[in-house]
């Protein structure tokens, strides 16, 4: 039905798109695949009218069509739900879902009755519990992805573009979503479905295109082709079979100091009692579906929120941090998953963006010499063999795995006692998890502690030496050694805490 | 009860609260000094003080209104004040130079501020420069053409178009009132449109609005152009106010009348609404006036009192700075039932996780 | 290798955006020469001595009024008091010297002082408030231009001391006015603050991503408001120089600079949105705001004329440099 021939497309001078290919047919969902910045991203913006494409074809039923605004897209029969979602954040509901497809009334007036109407048919289908008036921004990020599927859909398409929709919801709203997927699948709707989740893939996909460096690699029925063959095209190598690196079990003596000793913490509304322990050298996982106060106890230790009750203790002392500043000065790293949003500096150079931690610490007005920032960098880069091109270059040249691992790089070389990590490898692909992963066991074994939350459990497993599971603001399960598996990991997600499971000190 | 409580709720969760409180706040104010200072306590009352209030006021209340749809839509035009003198020497020139009647030029004369708008407008949105330098070249330009026109403050207009103006209608209400309240009605029908919903689009986020569907474009430059609409009546509004022209006026409209749209609780791009601007411009008016009052009022009550008039505008500028941090108290309620809003979404999100 | 290829595929005006974007100030120099040349060309008595020595005289004023614009940019904020800090400061320097020479130190702490207060409220409140910086910061200069009224009843009386004058307007050769010695001290000062400290690191960190900043241990009020207050200082310095150049001042008599100083640093490539931005290209930027305004006067237009052109000039710059950019890529 729709096919993308030959596409190219280069921003500046970075090459997005090389000869890229994708076929589209009816009531068939095409999985689009690749790691990041393969291009996945640019295939979906050509189809929706945003990026427009420097050569290639896109053919709908056979003949060649232009899209040259998200009005074309629309004419003909093309709806996408974006991973940077666009819905608009300071309109209601009911406006969103209904921009550019307003039921009109009389006089040129938009059917506020009909709207409404329409709106909570689709609210219903979707399962999404708001009320319609609700401005968008006082929405939780899960809501507001399934807003932006319902809002695609609601557009009764030809074609569903959707790219990484899935990345903030929960289990159940997934399935949710599967269904209303199946049954638009039933009427005859085709769909490409970007995602980085690959048990998704089995799930719900008929055919997989893969992409790598901007280059169509394969289109196969999902049928035909295996996770590792998956894995292989889309990073040119097999993935090993064996966990090349085991986690380190330690044992502390009772009378050990831990570097950080949360007890009973609590920040409404989503923490409501939270302790745990992290020793010297420690890896320290922290597991749970998305939104179960990982990430706000781990800024309530570096300063950036102030919890009502409970105690931290830093080194053995109760410390409070009113500001990240006073935590990153006492020795606390922090890396956010959130890169655009939280860490990177996009348009300095990569070297400043190493710098960074250095220079928000020391005296504000001591002379700082061009080479200090730069062999710091340098030292930071060769240190832990990280490669991430041209020291003078801006951040946003680099891939979303390479500013990753510049921000990693940033902390690392500050050498802090403490570094948290809030869901650091989100939309990161898996060479650049890998490295990370390799880099983080290092520093480990130098004597940093490391606290990281992580929302895919595999990689929880695969890189701490403890684990603590939190649901609903609360620890469910604590992991080590034997205990430590897939398993019980899922369990303690899903708040099922056997006695077997309770909480171990 | 309940009903008023909860429209009550509703309200305080609107961006025109901000800018309600302020201007309840400088009615109450001018309501008490101006009382003391007249010795008639219901003084800003009077019907026709109050019009006279209202009618030389009104070109700025009209400008702060076009400029809000330009904020709403996630622009602004700086220039908008001069633009208003632009208005005025065309609508005094037209007259007098082609003898032409003075509809004519009034009609030439909000074409002319649409064009000078589309201008402003083709450089903000197809160029997309940055609105605040736009605004300013456009000042020298315009500054320029409006000299090139008509050199030294001249002209006049015939009593019989600026005498009904002046006198309110069945002697209470002034006619500016009445075209302030047609252009808010105008607005109030614009929101229900395609349109009113797209300025809100391309304002809150223009990329999104583009993946809608919607070309932003042309939707800054509508907004452009109606903007340039209301700009014209304010100018005629004015020329019928000072019944003469002067090519080198209310230059600073422009930027007073940003400063009112966002005392009145509009932000930057699909936020807030024109009641906003009504009521920010409200509050800078009635502030001016409660200010001029209390010097009036000052000597009586301390003997000796004596200021020059310049610390008239030092006290009124000094209240407007402390009515921009009033807007962090009112707006703490917009922000409370947003996080409000939040907490809820989170209840409802725990439904989910089994 | 691919660098070259689609460079040599770029059209000429998009190879001319990317010189424009290499190097903003080598841009605004070779204009400024341009527009020089052109203004030569059409009227060959510009080219003079005295001429060219009041373009550098006005170009420094310009850009050290300019250079607290620059920081407080690069940060992310705005600030429309320089023109206010400075007509104060202007006036204040009159008044106290009164045509007597001896009183350049106070005046210096005086003006300094003066600065440093409007530029600590305006961060303050920029801050405390949460409001557009630009609306902040012009409720603020707003009183400010009050106040100049206030405290000399719409008159200020005295004049700059002739020394202080000399030491400002002189020229060595007939040509390169003393302000360059004052130029020689600040410019430096201005480039190791931005350049050589972490206070300019922090700026330019807050200013491209503030919330990463927070995160990574800035504390951002702090900086933000430290910008506003070199702004203030600047402003008044230059305002000090600027009373020396005048002789005498009045009520508002600066008040141009907001904006003049506003263009002078975006034409030198900062970037309105924050984290961009260098002081080199502020210079520049001053230079060709100068050579611009000299070009409209020797040029001997009507004041109208004048107007117009400089806007469409002006709006020409800002094609080249500030266009934001396009919602489809």
């Amino acid at each position: 039905m729709f096919e993308m021939r030959g596409i190219d497309k280069q921003f500046d001078a970075v090459v997005a798109l090389k000869k890229a290919s994708l076929t589209i047919e009816p009531g068939k969902i095409t999985a689009l695949l690749g790691s990041n910045g393969s291009g996945k991203s640019t295939m979906v913006k050509v189809l929706a009218g945003l990026v427009n494409p420097n050569g290639g074809e896109v053919l709908m039923d056979g003949k060649p069509i232009q899209i040259r605004s998200g009005m074309d897209s629309r004419k003909y029969g093309i709806a996408t739900a974006f991973q940077d979602l666009s819905l608009i954040p300071t309109m209601s509901v009911i406006d969103n879902i209904l921009l550019g497809n307003e039921p009109m009334g009389s006089m040129g007036m938009v059917d506020r009755k009909k709207a409404l109407r329409e709106v909570n048919e689709l609210l219903e289908r979707f399962q999404i519990d708001c009320d319609p008036n609700d401005y968008v921004n006082t929405l939780m990020p899960s809501a507001q992805s399934m807003l932006e599927v319902a809002k695609a859909v609601k557009h009764k398409p030809r074609l569903l573009l959707l790219d990484e929709v899935t990345a903030a919801l929960h289990h159940d709203e997934i399935d949710i979503l599967f269904r209303v997927l199946r049954e638009l699948r039933e009427e005859g709707v085709a769909m490409v479905y970007v995602t980085h989740r690959m048990n998704e893939i089995f799930q719900i996909c008929d055919s997989a295109t893969i992409m790598r460096g901007g280059e169509t690699v394969i289109s196969a029925p999902v049928s035909e082709l295996t996770l590792s063959d998956i894995v292989f095209y889309m990073t040119g190598k097999r993935p090993e079979v064996s966990d090349k690196n085991p986690t380190v079990e330690h044992h502390f003596s009772a009378d050990a100091v831990p570097v950080l000793d949360v007890e009973n913490l609590k920040i409404s509304p989503k923490v409501k009692d939270i302790s745990l322990k992290a020793y010297e050298g420690e890896i320290i996982g922290i597991g749970g579906l998305e939104g179960q106060g990982q990430s706000e106890l781990i800024r309530a230790v570096l300063g950036e929120i102030q919890p009502e009750n409970g105690t931290i203790r830093f080194l053995g002392k109760d410390r409070r941090f009113k500001a990240p500043a006073d935590g990153v000065k006492s020795g606390i790293g922090f890396i956010s998953g959130e890169r655009n949003r939280e860490a990177i500096f996009a348009e300095r150079t990569i070297s400043e963006n190493i710098f960074a931690g250095n220079a928000a610490k020391g005296g504000l007005f001591s002379y700082l010499k061009a080479s200090t920032v730069k062999n710091f960098a340098r030292n930071a880069v060769e240190k832990y063999r990280i490669k991430i091109g041209e020291l003078k270059n801006p951040a946003n040249s680099l891939s979303g795995g390479n500013q990753q691992k510049l921000v990693v790089a940033r902390w690392i070389a500050m050498g802090p006692k403490l570094l948290l990590l809030d869901d650091p490898t989100k939309g990161v692909d898996i060479h650049s998890r890998l490295e990370i992963h390799d880099i983080l066991r290092q520093c480990a074994k130098d004597g940093m502690t490391v606290i990281m939350s992580a929302s895919d459990t595999d990689e929880l497993l695969a890189i701490a030496d403890r684990i603590y599971v939190f649901y609903e603001g609360k620890v469910s399960g604590m992991l080590s050694g034997e205990s430590k598996n897939a398993q019980r990991l899922v369990a303690c997600m899903m708040g099922m805490t056997g006695k077997e499971e309770a909480v171990q000190k | 009860m309940n009903g008023i409580r909860s429209s009550y709720l509703r309200f305080r969760k609107t961006p025109a609260f901000t800018g309600f409180i302020l201007f309840l706040i400088s009615i109450v104010l001018n309501t008490v000094i101006q009382g003391f200072a007249s010795g008639n306590a219901l003084a800003f009352f009077n019907p026709n003080a109050l019009s006279t209030l209202i009618t030389s006021n009104a070109p700025f209340i009209l400008v702060t209104m076009a400029q809000s749809l330009l904020l709403i839509s996630g622009t602004l035009d700086m220039s908008i004040g001069i633009q208003i003198a632009l208005v005025n020497v065309v609508c005094i020139m037209i007259p007098q130079e082609l003898g032409a009647p003075v509809e004519v030029g009034w009609l030439c004369a909000i074409l002319a501020a649409v064009a000078a708008s589309l201008l402003s407008g083709f450089g903000c949105a197809v160029l997309r420069l940055p609105p605040l330098l736009v605004g300013y070249a456009m000042t020298f330009i315009i500054k320029g053409v409006n000299v090139l026109v008509m050199d030294i403050p001249q002209g006049k207009v015939p009593k019989a178009y600026w005498k009904p103006y002046q006198s309110p209608l069945f002697g209470f209400l002034p006619v500016a009132l009445l075209i302030i309240l047609l252009v808010f009605c105008a607005w109030l029908y614009l929101k229900r449109t395609k349109f009113g919903r797209y300025i809100y689009a391309v304002g809150g986020n223009p990329r999104n609005a583009f993946a809608a569907g919607i070309n932003p474009v042309k939707v800054q430059i509508q907004a452009f152009v109606l903007k340039g609409v209301i700009t014209g009546i304010a100018g005629i509004c004015l020329t019928l106010m000072t019944a003469s022209g002067n090519p080198l006026q209310a230059e600073d409209y422009g930027l007073r009348s940003l400063s009112a749209c966002i005392l009145g609780g509009l932000g930057f791009g699909g936020w807030g609404s024109m009641s906003c601007a009504v009521f920010g411009a409200g509050f800078f008016v009635v502030i001016q006036n409660t200010v001029y009052y209390l010097f009036t009022l000052l000597p009586k009550i301390i003997p000796g009192f004596a200021v020059t008039s310049y610390w008239q505008n030092m006290v009124s500028d000094v209240i407007l700075l402390l009515g921009l941090f009033m807007t962090i108290v009112t707006a703490k309620a917009q922000r409370e039932t947003l996080k409000q809003g939040l907490v809820k979404q989170f209840r409802r999100g725990e439904k989910y996780a089994k | 290798m691919q660098n070259n290829a689609s460079t040599a595929r770029m059209g000429f005006s998009s190879s001319l955006k990317h010189f424009v974007k290499a190097s903003p100030a080598r841009m605004a120099l070779i204009l400024a020469a341009l527009l020089f040349l052109i203004t030569v060309l059409i009227n060959p008595n510009g080219l003079n001595p005295t001429a060219i020595g009041s373009i550098i005289l006005m170009t420094t004023l310009l850009a050290i009024s300019a250079a607290g614009q620059t920081m407080v940019l690069i940060s992310g904020g705005i600030d429309f008091g320089v023109g206010s800090v400075m007509s104060a400061a202007a006036i204040l320097t009159t008044y106290t010297m009164n045509g007597q020479n001896g009183h350049f130190v106070q005046v210096l702490v005086m003006a300094l002082l003066m600065g440093a207060a409007i530029g600590a409220m305006n961060g303050i409140c920029v801050v405390k408030i949460g409001l557009p910086p630009m609306i902040v910061t012009m409720a603020i200069s707003n009183i400010v231009t009050r106040l100049q009224y206030v405290f000399t009843q719409g008159s200020p009386s005295g004049y700059a001391s002739p020394l202080f004058v000399k030491s400002v307007t002189a020229r060595i050769g007939g040509v390169i006015p003393f302000i360059v010695f004052y130029a020689m001290l600040i410019f430096p000062l201005v480039l190791f603050v931005i350049n050589r400290t972490r206070f300019g690191k922090q700026m330019y960190m807050v200013g491209n991503n503030r919330v990463a900043a927070r995160l990574t241990g800035v504390r951002v009020n702090r900086i933000v408001i430290l910008t506003y207050v070199f702004s203030g200082l600047l402003s008044s310095f230059a305002g000090m120089l600027g009373a020396a150049y005048m002789n005498t001042a009045r009520c508002q008599i600066f008040d141009d600079y907001a904006f003049t100083s506003l263009v002078a640093v975006i034409v030198g490539g900062t970037s309105f949105s924050g984290g961009i931005g260098t002081f080199g290209g502020t210079i520049a930027g001053a230079l060709l705001m100068t050579v611009l305004s000299n070009a409209l006067t020797t040029l001997a237009l009507s004041q109208p004329l004048r107007n117009i052109l400089n806007g469409v000039i002006v709006v020409l710059l800002l094609i080249l440099y500030n266009r934001s950019k396009s919602v489809r890529q």
